[in-house]
């Protein structure tokens, strides 16, 4: 696979690339190019410049500054339809098929009167065509199967060949292989592999390093939009753990600083919890005043290991035990009522009543607490402000509708409904998700303090310096199951990094 | 750093102040002033409109559309919504006529027709919340399966009670005002309490708002969604008895013409598919407007063809204007 790669043709060429949104410098001076044939791996964590880089790859940005020379042409930005017309295909994660049709219509809808003078489209043919595409690749998916039947892969696989259809010269995989299980991924790891014998480019986008390394030719790690180096993979310097390193690396002073309060003793448990029959049971306690990180990859299995203690996610088997008592919660109403609370990371879904003002969504869970069955509107205006002065809601009033605060004062009205209820356990998910920097550090604020007046805290992030500043104990989840704990005087980067690859 | 006043302007950027006029939202505000418009063109057209004899009328008119709008308020605000309240009325109607005419007591009946009024809401209550399909399609469905059981029951023919049961229907208290006007008020006011003032309120409005943010808040949706469909259930076995009392003799699709009117009434009052919101002050006045709209046509001497071309644009007015804050925002 690709031996001579330095010898053959340069596709892509980018230089100098530059893009700027608002505050922040997305992508800066960014080099990189793609030989025919060759699967370049790109990694960076979230917010690395990845996504932009695709898109303006794919003409849906227009870049500042910098120049993309594709098979030899030079442009300094393009439209999505040049790119599609210069043979660049992307295929994103999110992209969504017409679910009701076969297959087979899906990878030639909008290229089948393209490729055929008639006006009536021949769907034999259309199968006979996408069967052959199939064959060439081997796989096996039933293409005169209707697309919302297909599993998460088969649909996988439709994407790609709906852009194979196109005949691209670049083809862009963005996190092809996302909640996939491992023989699935190494399904679409041959794919790949053929895709590219037959001298498309690729630019493989993925979390899992252990699968970038398997099957990229050559690595690039993106940070903060900048690159950081492009590993060649047949080099005998190349050594995968650089990668986790440089993906990572971070100035120190960008870490919180926490105030340290001494933790008690172990109050909630979970024993024995399996979400599949298969997977490898989880056990684990959290100390009072404690904040427990929990680490892991994107589609390790951690929000739903945090809805399955919440009693919102189907387990296979496992209990809950709150100071030695059993509160297994089967939905989470009892989960509520035994003191368990679950910030969810997509709070704008399921966490808010985005249609509803800010002191009903305060108010929503611990309505006990303003009266026994008619409500006192002046006690809840009463509580709604405490909590808004001690959380530092800013909102012009308690009759504004939640959903015109920002993210970071959102967050807080989340934390405000549980508080207001009165919880001992709080399961968040990656908290600070989508909030800036100020209130990031402030929502870091409250954890400490909550955690210092006696809530314990399971805390889910993929953000390195939240998981090493805020947390006591870290453990790291893969594949449904702990994979490493980390105590207190053994958290840094390395040791969280360790437990996301194969290793323990 | 933002510095306080980007914040400011951030948060008051895309803002549409639905509460300036406090309890009054701006749809209950427009319909005021449509209402009071419509109210003095009447009169100068026709002095007699302007009569407490006229408005006690238009009142005893809409009394029933007034309950079922509120029951369908009530759902609406939940997330839900029940288009077979109408036949449902007609059966329990048809029922209950059946028992009278057979000779059991009225008492008996009345606590049958409340009982079956609980059954129905529950089964449609039930339905919903445990298959997760969209309400209008179950209650469409129920809607049609009550009317086949009424017409079975009436066996296709009226039944006909003349001055066995028309006290809720004809009584006026004090000689003036009807009792069908006193039962419509007190139904307003506990829907408007319902919602305003109790946990079980507020908790239909946070289903209403997000179903599954309501479920992961740790509240018992199920039941909440089965609870308010029995409950309007139960109110809709009222409606049946007035129905019963006023008509004096009733048919198996005495009730069809209901559901869709309170529906409309609902959602000229400012009440929307979305949940959670809307007020109840507003579908009251829904309901106002449309009595009020059809007396003044009356009166002004519009035929029956034109009023009902009339209502029909006055629902798509409506509910383009309470979009029009959402219209802004996109």
């Amino acid at each position: 696979m690709g031996n001579n790669l330095l010898e053959k043709e340069k596709i892509l060429d980018v230089k100098n690339l530059s893009k700027e949104f608002p505050g922040v410098k997305a992508l800066t001076n960014f080099n990189f190019n793609l030989y025919k044939g060759e699967v370049h791996g790109l990694v960076g964590e979230n917010g690395a410049g990845k996504s932009t880089f695709i898109k303006l790859l794919s003409g849906a940005f227009q870049p500042d500054s910098g120049e993309m020379i594709i098979t030899g042409e030079k442009h300094t930005f393009f439209t999505p339809h040049t790119a599609i017309r210069l043979g660049i295909q992307a295929v994103y994660q999110e992209d969504i098929l017409v679910p009701g049709i076969t297959a087979a219509e899906n990878i030639f809808l909008g290229t089948e009167l393209v490729h055929s003078k008639k006006f009536v489209i021949s769907y034999k043919s259309m199968i006979n065509q996408a069967n052959e595409l199939l064959r060439q690749l081997g796989i096996n998916i039933r293409v005169d199967e209707v697309y919302e039947r297909l599993s998460p892969p088969d649909q996988q696989f439709v994407k790609i060949l709906k852009a194979l259809a196109q005949k691209p010269k670049v083809l862009i995989l963005d996190e092809p292989t996302q909640a996939f299980n491992t023989n699935d991924i190494e399904l679409v790891i041959q794919m790949v592999r053929r895709i590219s014998k037959e001298g498309v480019g690729i630019i493989y986008i993925a979390h899992d390093l252990d699968e970038i390394i398997e099957v990229a030719d050559r690595v690039t790690v993106l940070r903060d939009g900048i690159l950081i180096k492009t590993h060649d993979k047949r080099l005998e310097t190349f050594k995968p753990d650089d990668l986790a390193k440089e993906m990572i690396g971070r100035p120190v002073d960008l870490f919180y600083k926490k105030k340290e309060s001494p933790v008690g003793d172990y109050v909630f448990e979970v024993c024995g919890l399996k979400l599949k029959g298969s997977s490898k049971a989880i056990n684990f306690k959290v100390r009072e005043r404690e904040i427990l990180g929990v680490a892991g990859l994107k589609g390790a299995g951690r929000s739903e290991i945090a809805r399955a203690i919440f009693g919102a996610y189907r387990k296979y088997e496992g209990k809950v035990f709150y100071k030695g008592k059993d509160i297994t919660p089967a939905n989470p109403i009892q989960a509520v009522k035994s003191g368990i609370a679950l910030l969810t990371e997509s709070k704008k879904v399921d966490g808010l009543f985005m249609g509803l003002p800010v002191d009903q969504n305060i108010t929503v869970v611990g309505l006990d607490n303003i009266g026994k069955f008619f409500l006192s509107l002046n006690k809840e205006r009463k509580f709604c402000n405490e909590y808004i002065k001690k959380l530092g809601i800013k909102t012009p009033s308690l009759d504004k509708e939640i959903k015109f605060l920002s993210g970071g004062n959102q967050q807080k009205v989340v934390l405000a409904k549980w508080l207001f209820k009165g919880v001992n356990i709080l399961i968040v998910d990656e908290p600070t998700h989508g909030i800036d920097v100020n209130a990031k550090t402030e929502v870091y604020e409250l954890f400490t303090e909550l955690a210092a007046s006696g809530k314990s805290i399971i805390m889910i992030s993929s953000e390195m310096q939240e998981l090493i500043s805020l947390s006591d104990r870290i453990i790291i989840i893969r594949n449904y199951g702990i994979s490493k704990v980390l105590d207190k005087n053994e958290i840094n980067e390395e040791n969280i990094l360790s437990g996301f690859m194969g290793g323990d | 750093m933002l510095n306080s006043k980007e914040i400011k302007q951030k948060e008051n950027g895309p803002v549409f102040n639905v509460r300036k006029l406090g309890f009054l939202n701006n749809q209950t505000f427009y319909l005021i002033l449509v209402i009071i418009a419509i109210g003095i063109i009447a009169t100068v057209m026709n002095p007699n409109f302007l009569t407490l004899r006229n408005f006690l009328n238009v009142m005893q008119q809409i009394s029933i559309l007034g309950i079922l709008t509120m029951c369908m308020s009530l759902l609406m605000i939940s997330g839900g919504l029940d288009i077979s309240i109408g036949n449902m009325a007609g059966l329990i109607a048809i029922i209950f006529a059946r028992m009278l005419l057979a000779g059991i007591s009225i008492w008996i009946g009345v606590i049958v027709a409340l009982i079956l009024g609980i059954i129905f809401g529950f089964i449609n209550g039930i339905i919903i919340a445990k298959s997760k399909v969209t309400p209008l399609i179950i209650t469409l469905g129920m809607s049609y399966v009550f009317l086949g059981v009424a017409l079975i029951f009436a066996g296709g023919r009226p039944q006909t009670i003349t001055g066995q049961f028309s006290f809720l229907g004809e009584a006026k208290i004090g000689g003036v005002v009807p009792v069908a006007i006193i039962i419509f008020l007190a139904v307003f006011a506990f829907a408007f309490l319902l919602r305003k003032y109790t946990k079980y309120g507020r908790r239909l409005n946070a289903i209403g708002g997000s179903t599954l943010a309501a479920y992961l808040s740790g509240i018992n949706v199920d039941l909440h969604i089965v609870s308010i469909y029995a409950l309007s259930g139960l109110i809709v076995g009222f409606t049946a008895l007035i129905l019963v009392s006023r008509l004096g003799m009733v048919r198996a699709d005495s009730g069809s013409v209901f559901a869709l009117q309170a529906l409309a009434a609902a959602i000229i009052g400012g009440i929307t598919f979305e949940g959670g919101k809307g007020s109840l002050i507003g579908a009251f006045f829904g309901v106002f407007l449309i009595g009020i709209l059809y007396n003044a046509m009356n009166i002004i001497g519009i035929t029956t063809y034109v009023q009902t071309i009339v209502l029909g644009a006055i629902i798509v007015i409506a509910t383009v204007i309470s979009n029009i804050g959402k219209m802004r925002r996109q």
